[in-house]
């Protein structure tokens, strides 16, 4: 299925990460539980100081100092086009490491903006399911599949889709339309 | 460590050499009488010619003796360093090149290479005399004292060169003891061929007062044999004590001497160990003359004692040549040991993990002082104050580790112009100037491949043909500088041809055609210019085979803008262009100054800020954005409303005005909050291009604050101002 | 053996024989300088020469030296094998000056 194959692109064996591979970490935005595979997360962290960066399209939240290397923080809700994220006591950053477009073994270090995080999940592969064609409450490229819980389901998101730099690189066009309101 | 450990050493060092030939015929190419790169050139093949035969790769030292043989009589004067012998110099250089990649694959040189060393060699020998084009040694075989018994001989010069030279004089008893001279000259048929006996009778004293018994003949003999100089002493054994016993080797031992003089282990600079080491003089001769000399040095003042070199020279013990060539390698050595003890070989991982470490030191240190401020403890304060101040040495003295010379990457410049300007059939030559220039490691790393193709660019498309320059009443050869310098914080480089130009019109046709620009529009001359960066862009009429290979301008761009640099041209029709390249002296590390806006803090690199001040109160926003500094009119760029941050409500806010490459403007802030050092931190591709910001650094509260691109932000300024302006 | 200078006639030619070593060097110089004082031309035959060694090739250098200090025309001749061998070993032909006969394979008997 879907997710198997797009995960064993990034392990080496299946089998040994077996457990892991179907271990999914849920989170709150805006009220909708998410979840992401454990296998792309490195910490989680809670909400410190924030440096915005300007010209970046909204859902770049800013950077953070994580021990002396800065990582960009995504704030999810307003890459699913929802407002911003409130800041609260339980507001987290998930800090996930994805391969960099390009490089080889390079690594990118990426932050993902989020108001709560719940707990670890397990969903079997069998029991996540093809996203829905239409109908969900978010871009449907943005979803993995739908993992089936006890009585509900989540939205496996697909991470890589979401933060693919060719949707992300909005800079120049920014760029541009900043000049022409600076110059107006 | 046997031989063939050594080989790989051997293959680095002649590497190496091969290196230094080719930055010394660049050197020669521009001035062909530059002793101290004719002696590099001659010295490198030398060296090589020397090592190669310790490992006994013969065809190598054939090749380059022949070679060291042209070389030699350039040294002399004999011959100049024309371009087409440079050419030829060049080739060889390849050629031995290629020879030693056949030694290091383990191979033997194949029948194209064997019959390119022919043809090479051929080349060489039109340089020679015919005698000394023979394959024995061009160093000629010198009389040792002006009335010289040798002459006498009437020795075949050719021949010469491989006869030992014995000069025999025997003790006056040698008779009595039942010693006849003749017997030694007999007896050293036996380890040779004695060609020529000179008897020396000059020492026979009148009739009355000679006794018969006495021996007063002397003996200057030519000797060919194979035997080592001290077979030939231990001849003499017997009579040693009481004769004086010379033995001259064969010049043709030369080259053997040469090459073994560069084996002497270089812990043995001495020059008696370097000529005993290499064979010239035996141990046994070498303690007589340092006895000689220790006596001298007791008996006399110390400074009237001959030097060794001297008096073996002046003993006939060893031809000038010898000494001197054995002095040149004392000195060699010992310059090389000196430059060991001043350089030291470090891995640039480690030197980038300090690196990395001084950065944390950096910020740590801040985060102190940060601390520290807020305490009213006046020793703390001092002691941080301190260790401030150490930390500052500590990071200028690790940025200074990664400062290397731009010479270097220029020096590849001097091929490339040549084989660029051959494939094209111009006449082009390079002058460098400012190569000592210092810059970081890496930024001269980087910096290779867009110079590389700015050269080639210049000589490409910059400088016309000899036909159409002669057509314009310009000299024929073409002119390609490239200079570096330091100004102002930051380094500049520049790439200057005296072509023809950039032709405005054609840019500007291409770029309306491209729609870059609208068809009415009729921009000044830097902005035309500045379209040749765009992508994809290129005015090369024709696709040549050298640029034009679809890496374009707009590489050179991209790869200076990584560099936190930027590019400028000057160019007139007719009389060429240049390219000026504006980089920061350092990657890692900067003096910064700290101003903040709308509650968020950025950096400003300190070597681009001018000064400080307060707004003056008269300047109310909205209207032109402009400063009257001093009489200087002063384009001003609001950073809040730049960057599109929402107003704070200060009640005075400050200008910083920040300069680089000739631009100066202010820059509108709330708040200055003072000097910090910066560590610089990349943003990451997600950040790639983003206006006006250069990176990012760690303040010492652990928060992130955004280093500005004064030179992105100054160019906005100016074309923003433009932009206004034209509405 | 021993070593003499005899005198053949009295216009001055004498013959040398035996071993012109430095085992009679001594008598040898005092013999061989004072026949320069008996003529003005003077022809000595190395003949009977049996052995040369260094110190007989200095007599003779000697004697030669001597002569033409004293104006006397010294001539010498019948250089038997033992004294060329010395001569071309020390290639001294030419600073003794006398025509040298060498003599064919077959007349070189006498070499030892």
């Amino acid at each position: 299925m879907n997710l198997v194959k797009s995960h064993d692109t990034h392990q080496e064996s299946g089998e040994d990460n077996a457990d892991a591979l179907s271990q999914y970490l849920s989170f709150q935005i805006k009220g909708e539980s998410y979840a992401i595979g454990i296998l792309s997360i490195r910490e989680i962290i809670q909400y410190g100081r924030v440096t915005s960066v300007p010209m970046m399209p909204d859902f770049i939240h800013g950077v953070i100092n994580l021990r002396g290397a800065v990582v960009p923080v995504i704030d999810l809700a307003r890459r699913f086009g929802k407002s911003a994220t409130q800041i609260n006591r339980r507001t987290c950053v998930v800090l996930i490491e994805l391969p960099n477009e390009g490089g080889e073994n390079e690594t990118q270090l990426l932050g993902l903006l989020v108001d709560t995080v719940n707990e670890v999940v397990d969903i079997p592969p069998e029991a996540v399911l093809p996203p829905p064609a239409f109908g969900s409450r978010i871009r449907s490229d943005f979803i993995l599949g739908m993992g089936k819980l006890a009585d509900d389901f989540i939205i496996v998101l697909n991470v890589p889709r979401i933060l693919s730099r060719g949707d992300m690189e909005w800079v120049n066009q920014l760029d541009h339309s900043a000049l022409k309101a600076d110059a107006n | 460590m046997s031989l063939s450990d050594a080989l790989p050493t051997f293959l680095a060092e002649a590497r190496g050499l091969l290196e230094a030939m080719e930055t010394a015929l660049g050197v020669l190419d521009g001035n062909p009488n530059d002793t101290g790169a004719i002696n590099s050139l001659f010295r490198a093949a030398h060296t090589i010619k020397g090592s190669a035969g310790l490992f006994g790769l013969d065809h190598i030292v054939d090749f380059t003796h022949e070679m060291e043989s042209v070389l030699d009589r350039v040294r002399d004067g004999a011959l100049s360093l024309n371009s087409s012998r440079i050419e030829l110099m060049l080739l060889c250089r390849d050629h031995i090149d290629r020879l030693l990649e056949v030694v290091e694959i383990g191979s033997e040189p194949d029948e194209a290479l064997l019959t390119q060393g022919e043809e090479l060699t051929a080349r060489l020998r039109q340089d020679l005399p015919a005698s000394a084009a023979s394959p024995s040694d061009p160093i000629h075989w010198a009389p040792v004292t002006g009335d010289d018994p040798v002459r006498n001989l009437g020795s075949d010069p050719t021949e010469g060169d491989t006869l030992w030279h014995l000069s025999l004089r025997f003790g006056r008893d040698v008779l009595r003891h039942g010693m006849d001279p003749l017997s030694f000259i007999h007896y050293l048929n036996t380890l040779g061929e004695v060609r020529q006996v000179y008897t020396v009778t000059d020492a026979l004293p009148p009739a009355e007062e000679m006794d018969p018994e006495s021996c007063y003949l002397g003996f200057e003999i030519r000797l060919h044999s194979e035997a080592d100089k001290q077979c030939i002493e231990d001849v003499f054994d017997f009579v040693r004590e009481e004769s004086q016993i010379r033995i001259l080797p064969p010049g043709a031992h030369f080259p053997q001497f040469l090459a073994l003089m560069q084996a002497v282990p270089e812990d043995n600079h001495r020059l008696g160990e370097i000529l005993v080491g290499c064979g010239a003089i035996t141990e046994r001769e070498l303690e007589h003359m340092l006895d000689a000399q220790a006596r001298q040095k007791s008996d006399a003042s110390p400074t009237s004692a001959p030097r060794l070199g001297e008096a073996l020279v002046q003993e006939e013990r060893i031809q000038p040549e010898l000494v001197g060539a054995a002095l040149r390698r004392q000195q060699e050595v010992r310059r090389r040991q000196a430059q060991e003890s001043r350089l030291l070989r470090v891995r640039a991982d480690k030197l980038d993990s300090l690196i990395d470490l001084v950065g944390e030191l950096v910020i740590a240190g801040a985060g102190l002082q940060a601390q520290v401020q807020g305490q009213g403890d006046t020793a703390l304060h001092e002691s941080a104050q301190e260790i401030a101040r150490l930390v500052d040495g500590i990071r200028d003295g690790a940025m200074n580790l990664r400062l290397v010379e731009i010479g270097e990457t220029f020096s590849r410049f001097g091929r490339v112009v040549r084989d660029v300007s051959r494939e094209t059939g111009k006449d082009i030559a390079l002058r460098i100037e400012g190569a000592e220039t210092e810059l970081d490691k890496t930024v001269v790393e980087r910096l290779a491949d867009p110079l590389t193709h700015l050269v080639r660019n210049a000589i490409d498309h910059g400088i016309e043909s000899p036909e159409i320059r002669q057509a314009r009443s310009k000299p024929s050869q073409g002119q390609l500088h490239l200079g570096a310098r330091h100004e102002a914080g930051s380094v500049v480089i520049e790439i200057m041809d005296d072509g023809g130009g950039l032709d405005r019109e054609r840019i500007l046709a291409k770029a309306k055609e491209r729609g870059l620009l609208p068809s009415d529009a009729e921009p000044d001359d830097a902005e035309v210019w500045n379209l040749i960066f765009e992508p994809g862009f290129s005015t090369a009429q024709s696709v040549s085979n050298l640029s034009g290979r679809g890496v374009g301008m707009d590489v050179v761009k991209q790869a200076i803008d990584a560099l936190r640099g930027g590019i400028e041209i000057e160019s007139s029709p007719g009389q060429g262009s240049t390219f000026r390249i504006r980089l920061p002296l350092s990657l890692a590390i900067i003096d910064g100054f700290r101003v903040s806006v709308s509650g968020n803090e950025y950096v400003v690199p300190l070597d681009m800020v001018l000064e400080c001040m307060e707004m003056p109160r008269d300047l109310t926003e909205g209207e032109t954005p402009h400063l009257n500094l001093r009489g200087d009119v002063l384009p001003l760029l609001p950073l809040g409303a730049f960057f599109g941050l929402p107003k704070a409500s200060v009640t005075r806010r400050n200008i910083v005005v920040v300069q680089w490459g000739g631009r100066s403007a202010g820059l509108l802030v709330d708040e200055l909050q003072g000097q910090l050092q910066a560590v610089i931190k990349p943003l990451g591709p997600l950040f790639k291009g983003l206006p006006g910001i250069s990176g990012s650094t760690i303040l010492g509260s652990g928060e992130v604050a955004l280093v500005l691109d004064v030179p992105g932000l100054l160019e906005r300024v100016v074309s923003v101002d433009s932009a206004s302006y034209l509405q | 053996m021993e070593c003499r200078l005899i005198q053949q006639d009295r216009r001055g030619s004498f013959v040398l024989e035996g071993e012109l070593t430095i085992h009679h060097a001594l008598d040898m110089k005092q013999a061989l300088l004072s026949v320069l004082a008996q003529s003005e031309s003077i022809e000595i035959s190395l003949a009977g020469v049996t052995e040369m060694d260094t110190a007989g090739a200095q007599l003779l250098l000697m004697i030669k030296r001597a002569a033409e200090e004293q104006g006397v025309a010294l001539r010498l001749k019948d250089h038997t094998s033992a004294v060329r061998t010395v001569v071309e070993t020390m290639q001294l032909a030419g600073t003794l000056g006398d025509p040298m006969l060498i003599p064919g394979e077959a007349a070189d008997g006498d070499h030892p």
